[in-house]
């Protein structure tokens, strides 16, 4: 488990599938946090991770840089993420379309993932740092590794993380205070 | 610093990031300052909301499901579902000493049947057999002994216990039935079509070599195994292992993702076996396999057997091949893939002597074990030597070849006049 995903994903290009393991133990909260935040949904997201997962398997081969699996990893899963919404679309409309009614119904968006939800709206660099701390359960030290920047980057990339964060969970809170 | 400076330092303070001084600083500034004491507040709140939901999500776990939609899609993709639980978990893919013989055997039929086959009653065919390897029905692969260069290549279709072999110099078919320990040989051109038995070390061989294929897909032991990393073949991404035994080695390319193995490359002693093109459950025509004769074809009444071979056989065979292809010398070089390459021109010499069918196929039968007889030296790991190369048809005086009898602490040196003697390790030629 304290190999580096470049030995992992080797390992599976190699034959030996089993070790695929390892890299999901490693990524499924990160995934099912930034799924949630995107979706609104744990069901939903665990649906979604574990498609990303099976698909980010399939495609190893055409992973060029093996140690850039995590970000590789979320592009899958932003992908995945959107086909879900677009088919989840559809079936709404569906669904209204059958029930006669004109007004698509607003998205199920539970307020367990607004966290999650601002978490996936942060620019890039903030949300890998916020992802790999909180939910891939990374010290800050095997952030700046992963990510190759200096510890201090990876604290005031959090503190910057942070103040984005509140600023937009607050936005929500006095919107949904003004309701 | 100002408020502003110290609001940056709030996550690391949370986070236990800063040193002492820093530490001490915020704590004292923070005494101070009620913007920066509720500023605090929040970035906790948030801090706990971020490290509780991240525990509440690491409670689910994905692990199990995720491998086993890969198994499920790899099913799919395979088209051979049952299998991929299996091919999932193999790690490496082991070969075991004995079972190299197969291979050896697999050979030693075809270079008999070759043998038997050029005689006048228009006999031979060959099919070998692989029981299914892996519940695979059918296996279809291109088996080469020698170099792939210029070694004769064989394809066989195998069906069950059923083995039809083709051979790329050579227009007759084989068809073999492991379980009865019968093989059906055809010659298109002549029609001619013969039983062959092949009971004995042949048989045992080649039952031998079904266990080697299974083995070779399912086998989950750990031997030592050297791993040789990714190439291509044919476009396909592989893995390689090879595997070394006391008297063998072997190399085994299989599809990285699959694990199917789609090529190998066993050194047995002195002779090496290629297997390639390896396809697992390809749908086969049955009656590719059949042991009846076909339509056409004529039977022939004669009984053949390859259940014995002796040095005297193989004597025959340096003896028609000095004679009758190379003017009176013996070979330069002496391999199994020599012998394969030549069997054609041989039997074709065979065929032109001015003797009767019936002694014609009673050399082609003594040729064919006399193949037999050099084939299984490596397999059982009898050391031999040639030197044959530029002695002359009935030079008494140099010896041409010598091995070394399993069990025996003498040896068998043949001489350039075809005499065979024992002769003692320290009195061996140099």
């Amino acid at each position: 488990m304290s190999e580096t995903d470049q030995y992992y994903v080797e390992r599976c290009l190699d034959g030996h599938p089993d070790d695929f393991r390892y890299l999901v133990r490693r990524y499924q909260g990160v995934l099912l946090a930034h799924l949630a935040g995107k979706l609104g949904n744990k069901d939903k997201a665990e649906e979604a991770a574990q498609e990303s997962l099976v698909r980010a398997y399939f495609k190893m081969d055409s992973l060029e840089k093996p140690d850039s699996f995590f970000s590789w990893l979320l592009g899958i899963a932003d992908r995945v993420a959107k086909e879900h919404q677009r088919q989840e679309q559809i079936r709404r409309q569906r669904e209204a379309i059958r029930s006669f009614s004109e007004e698509a119904p607003s998205p199920e968006f539970s307020q367990d993932y607004a966290l999650e939800a601002a978490i996936a709206e942060l620019p890039e660099a903030y949300r890998q740092v916020i992802l790999l701390r909180y939910y891939g359960h990374h010290s800050c030290n095997q952030i700046a590794e992963k990510l190759d920047m200096p510890l201090g980057t990876v604290t005031k990339t959090l503190s910057r993380a942070y103040a984005v964060l509140r600023e937009s969970l607050q936005h929500e809170c006095s919107e949904i205070g003004e309701v | 610093m100002n408020c502003a400076e110290y609001k940056e330092l709030l996550v690391g303070y949370i986070e236990g990031l800063l040193d002492e001084t820093e530490k001490r600083s915020v704590a004292q500034h923070l005494r101070d300052c009620a913007v920066c004491r509720a500023e605090l507040k929040e970035t906790s709140n948030l801090y706990s909301r971020l490290v509780n939901n991240g525990k509440n999500l690491a409670q689910t776990n994905l692990e199990d499901a995720v491998l086993e939609r890969i198994i499920r899609e790899q099913n799919v993709r395979l088209k051979t579902a049952s299998k991929i639980g299996a091919s999932l978990k193999i790690r490496r893919i082991i070969m075991e000493s004995k079972i190299t013989r197969f291979a050896a055997a697999a050979a030693i039929i075809v270079a008999v049947l070759m043998g038997i086959h050029q005689l006048g009653g228009g006999t031979v065919t060959f099919a070998d057999v692989i029981k299914p390897i892996l519940n695979a029905r059918t296996v279809v692969l291109d088996f080469i002994v020698g170099s792939e260069e210029t070694g004769p290549v064989m394809h066989d279709i195998v069906v069950g216990s059923k083995i039809r072999r083709t051979i790329s110099n050579m227009a007759t078919i084989m068809v073999i039935d492991l379980d009865k320990g019968k093989m059906l040989t055809l010659d298109p051109p002549s029609k001619g079509a013969a039983y062959v038995g092949i009971e004995g070390p042949l048989r045992e061989g080649t039952k031998n070599l079904v266990e080697f294929v299974r083995k070779v897909i399912t086998n989950l032991k750990d031997l030592p195994v050297e791993k040789l990393g990714q190439r291509k073949i044919d476009g396909r991404k592989v893995v390689g292992f090879l595997a070394r035994g006391q008297n063998e080695q072997i190399t085994i390319w299989a599809d990285s993702r699959t694990a199917q193995p789609i090529r190998i490359e066993m050194m047995l002693g002195q002779t090496l076996y290629i297997l390639k093109n390896i396809e697992f459950d390809v749908p086969v025509d049955e009656s590719l396999v059949s042991m009846d004769v076909p339509a056409g074809y004529m039977l022939s009444d004669k009984q053949f057997d390859m259940s014995n071979f002796t040095e005297q056989d193989f004597i025959t065979v340096l003896r028609l091949w000095a004679e009758h292809l190379l003017g009176g010398s013996f070979p330069q070089s002496l391999t199994v893939g020599d012998l394969m390459s030549l069997t054609p021109r041989m039997g074709e010499k065979i065929g032109q002597l001015n003797i009767s069918d019936e002694e014609k196929t009673q050399l082609g039968m003594t040729m064919g074990k006399g193949f037999v007889f050099f084939q299984q030296l490596d397999p059982n790991g009898i050391t031999w030597h040639y030197a044959g190369s530029g002695v002359k048809l009935g030079d008494a005086s140099k010896a041409i070849f010598w091995y070394q009898p399993k069990g025996s602490q003498i040896y068998r040196v043949i001489y350039g006049d075809l005499s065979a003697k024992d002769v003692a390790p320290e009195n061996l030629p140099k």
